[in-house]
Order: structure tokens, then C-alpha cells, then sequence
């Protein structure tokens, strides 16, 4: 049977990419610093596939067609298409068709009804982690996009229960292969909106303090309550929300963060202690 | 509010590099391909980022103000205006 072997979460701030040159050295250590230690963290963890959650940025959807979630099920998805990534080394990127069916099929067996792709294009916010951890080559990916980006968005108690029902289909899947958990997005940033730009480190704090804690009934409360009230980019921590899910909401351990101005993000690095090595 | 073909124009030129340089070099033979609203080709053609923003995406705003070139502390300081008009429109009932 398959093992859940690693799970972790990473910020995708384009400005990483497009916009480094303009980042402080600080900041530039600090990031570099957590990016390079959740790719090590993922390299150790040998992954045969990594399952990956990120918003779509208006890439592959549009409002005439706007799944909440999407899974995709395809041999190879095509690496990103901004023209900015074009230095990423991820032209095409390997699907895993099976664990995606198993994964889908599972959803639907816990009355969850995700549409499914048969060939994403993976943007910045699937591949900026991936490239920056240096996970090259990589490994197969089954990506997941989950709405973040326009309203409205899934709950964040369904987030929750949605990685809960991943970790149900990994424990499931027959093959025996080594499955890592990656989420990626937020935490606060506000993008073409009034607030664009800033950044809430409280915000930040407090919510690594409640995955921290393990204590599902107030993440899920806080974030109910705290994400319509600050920027839209903190929608895509429900991206963290299901990685905590499949991690049994346990094992939260920081990285690293980086209020980080010149990317427009609080940029947050993690991964849960899964407890024995799988 | 989400106005489809505004969103469509926006979403079309982000994801077509040579559609955003066509689109630079002759806003006009673009935008005559798209059934936008009188008010809302006017709002495109005077780069009203207030009224724009009430009616799109914000990434999608935000990428197509990219795609025009726009520098970016001129977008940040319309796109906050746009917050102050709302709010001054909201204290004034």
C-alpha cells in the first residue's frame, strides 16, 4: 500500500521569480533559507509522486467554467506558461493517471465531487516551490486546484475534511509508492485590490499559531472570521487547510517566515511531523 | 459584480503575449472584437482602474494593467484610490 510520507507547505509569490533582483539581501537570505531547507525536507522524504494543491491563476479556468476543485489526471501537464518563468526547467511535467483516479474516485465515494483535467498547465504557483526547493528532477505530480481566487471559494471546514479524505486515498491506494503532500499559497498579501501590498503579520502569526496547535475548531473559526476581512491572497491558505487535513491536523512545524514588502507576501514555509518514518 | 466581457478582454490578453502586444500597438482593433458596454469601453480606453476594478477579478485587473504596460507605482496608486472612492461613496450613504 501506498505511504503518506511527507507533508508541507510553501509560499509562491511571483515576485520571487520576476521580482527578485528588487528583493533585500535579508529578505533574499531568509527566503532562500527556508525554500532551499522545505526542499531538502522534500528530497528527504524520497517522494515516488507529490500530490499538489495550488490555486489556478487564470491559467487553465475562467468564469465561464470555474471548478472549486479540480484534480488532474493526466500522463503530463505542461510546466508554466508566464512568460517571466520562462527560465523554470519544468517544460513538462509526468502526471500519475492512477493515484489520480484513486484520488477522484475516493472523493466521490466520500461525497465529494471535484471535476477533473486530463492536461493542466501548472503555473507559478505549482512550480515556484518545486523550482526553488531545487526538486530537479522531479518526481511525478498529481496537481489539485483548489479556488482561491474567485470568490466564491470552498470552505475552509471543507478544506479541512478534503485533506482528510487524501490522506484516506493514499492510505488506499494499492501501489506501493512513497506519496509526499505539498500545498502552496498565501499567507496574508492583497493583489489588485485597495490594500495591494500589504501585508497583516499578526494575521500571519496567529494562524501558524492555531496549525500549531493542532486545535481544528479554531483554525477553522479564526479563518472563517478573519479571511473575508483582510487581503485576497490569504484565500489560498485553505491550501494549507487540506495539507493539515491529511496530516491529522498535527505536527505543524514553521520553517520559516518573511514579511517580505517587496514580494507582496508574508511568505510562509512549513511541514507537519508525520511521526515515525513511513 | 462581474462584468463577463470586460473579464474576457482581461483574461484573453494575460494569457496571450502576442494578443497583449497587438493589443498595445492598436487598443482599438481589439477592442472592437469584444461587445462591451459603451461605459465600460470608455472606462478601458481612459484606464479607469476605479471603475474597472468594481467589475473584474483583481488578479485579472492586476495582470491586465501589466499587460498595458502600466509602471507599477501608477497602478498601486490608482488601485488604492480605488479603495478611498468606495469608501467615500459608502460614508456618503
Amino acid at each position: 500500500m501506498a505511504k503518506l510520507v511527507g507533508v508541507f507547505a510553501a509560499s509562491h509569490a511571483p515576485l520571487i521569480v520576476r521580482g527578485w533582483k528588487d528583493v533585500s539581501v535579508p529578505n533574499q537570505e531568509s527566503l532562500t533559507r527556508s525554500m532551499t531547507e522545505l526542499g531538502r525536507r522534500m528530497k528527504a522524504a524520497e517522494p515516488d509522486v507529490i500530490v499538489e494543491i495550488a490555486p489556478d491563476h487564470w491559467v487553465n479556468f475562467f468564469i465561464n467554467n470555474l471548478p472549486s476543485i479540480c484534480v488532474g489526471m493526466g500522463e503530463e501537464h505542461d510546466g508554466p506558461a508566464e512568460p517571466w518563468m520562462k527560465d523554470c526547467p519544468y517544460k513538462k511535467i509526468k502526471g500519475h493517471p492512477r493515484l489520480a483516479g484513486h484520488i477522484v474516485e475516493t472523493a466521490l465515494e466520500r461525497d465529494f465531487e471535484p471535476s477533473v483535467s486530463h492536461h493542466l498547465t501548472l503555473d507559478h504557483g505549482f512550480c515556484i516551490p518545486l523550482w526553488r526547493g531545487g526538486l530537479d528532477p522531479l518526481p511525478p505530480i498529481v496537481p489539485i486546484i483548489f479556488n482561491d481566487l474567485e470568490p466564491p471559494y470552498p470552505t475552509v471546514r471543507r478544506c479541512l475534511q478534503w485533506g482528510g479524505m487524501l490522506a484516506e486515498a493514499v492510505r488506499t491506494y494499492p501501489e506501493d509508492i512513497r506519496i509526499a503532500l505539498l500545498a502552496t499559497g498565501g499567507l496574508s498579501h492583497s493583489i489588485g485590490e485597495p490594500t495591494m501590498g500589504e501585508i497583516d503579520e499578526p494575521f500571519d502569526r496567529e494562524c501558524i499559531r492555531h496549525f500549531e496547535s493542532g486545535d481544528e475548531r479554531r483554525l477553522v473559526d479564526f479563518l472563517n472570521e478573519r479571511l473575508p476581512t483582510i487581503g485576497n491572497g490569504a484565500a489560498e491558505i485553505r491550501n494549507w487547510v487540506a495539507a493539515h487535513g491529511a496530516a491529522g491536523k498535527r505536527g505543524f512545524e514553521l520553517i520559516g517566515y518573511c514579511n517580505c514588502p517587496e514580494v507582496y507576501v508574508g511568505c510562509g514555509f512549513a511541514s507537519w511531523n508525520l511521526g515515525a518514518r513511513a | 459584480m462581474r462584468d463577463y466581457w470586460l473579464s474576457k478582454l482581461f483574461f484573453d490578453l494575460q494569457s496571450s503575449p502576442p494578443l497583449g502586444a497587438e493589443y498595445r500597438a492598436d487598443r482599438k482593433k481589439i477592442l472592437d472584437r469584444y461587445p462591451l458596454k459603451p461605459e465600460v469601453r470608455k472606462a478601458v480606453e481612459r484606464d479607469d482602474v476605479v471603475f474597472l476594478a468594481a467589475r473584474v477579478n483583481p488578479y485579472l485587473l492586476r495582470f491586465y494593467f501589466v499587460v498595458t504596460g502600466m509602471p507599477e507605482n501608477e497602478f498601486l496608486k490608482r488601485v488604492r484610490n480605488a479603495g478611498a472612492e468606495t469608501a467615500a461613496r459608502s460614508s456618503h450613504g
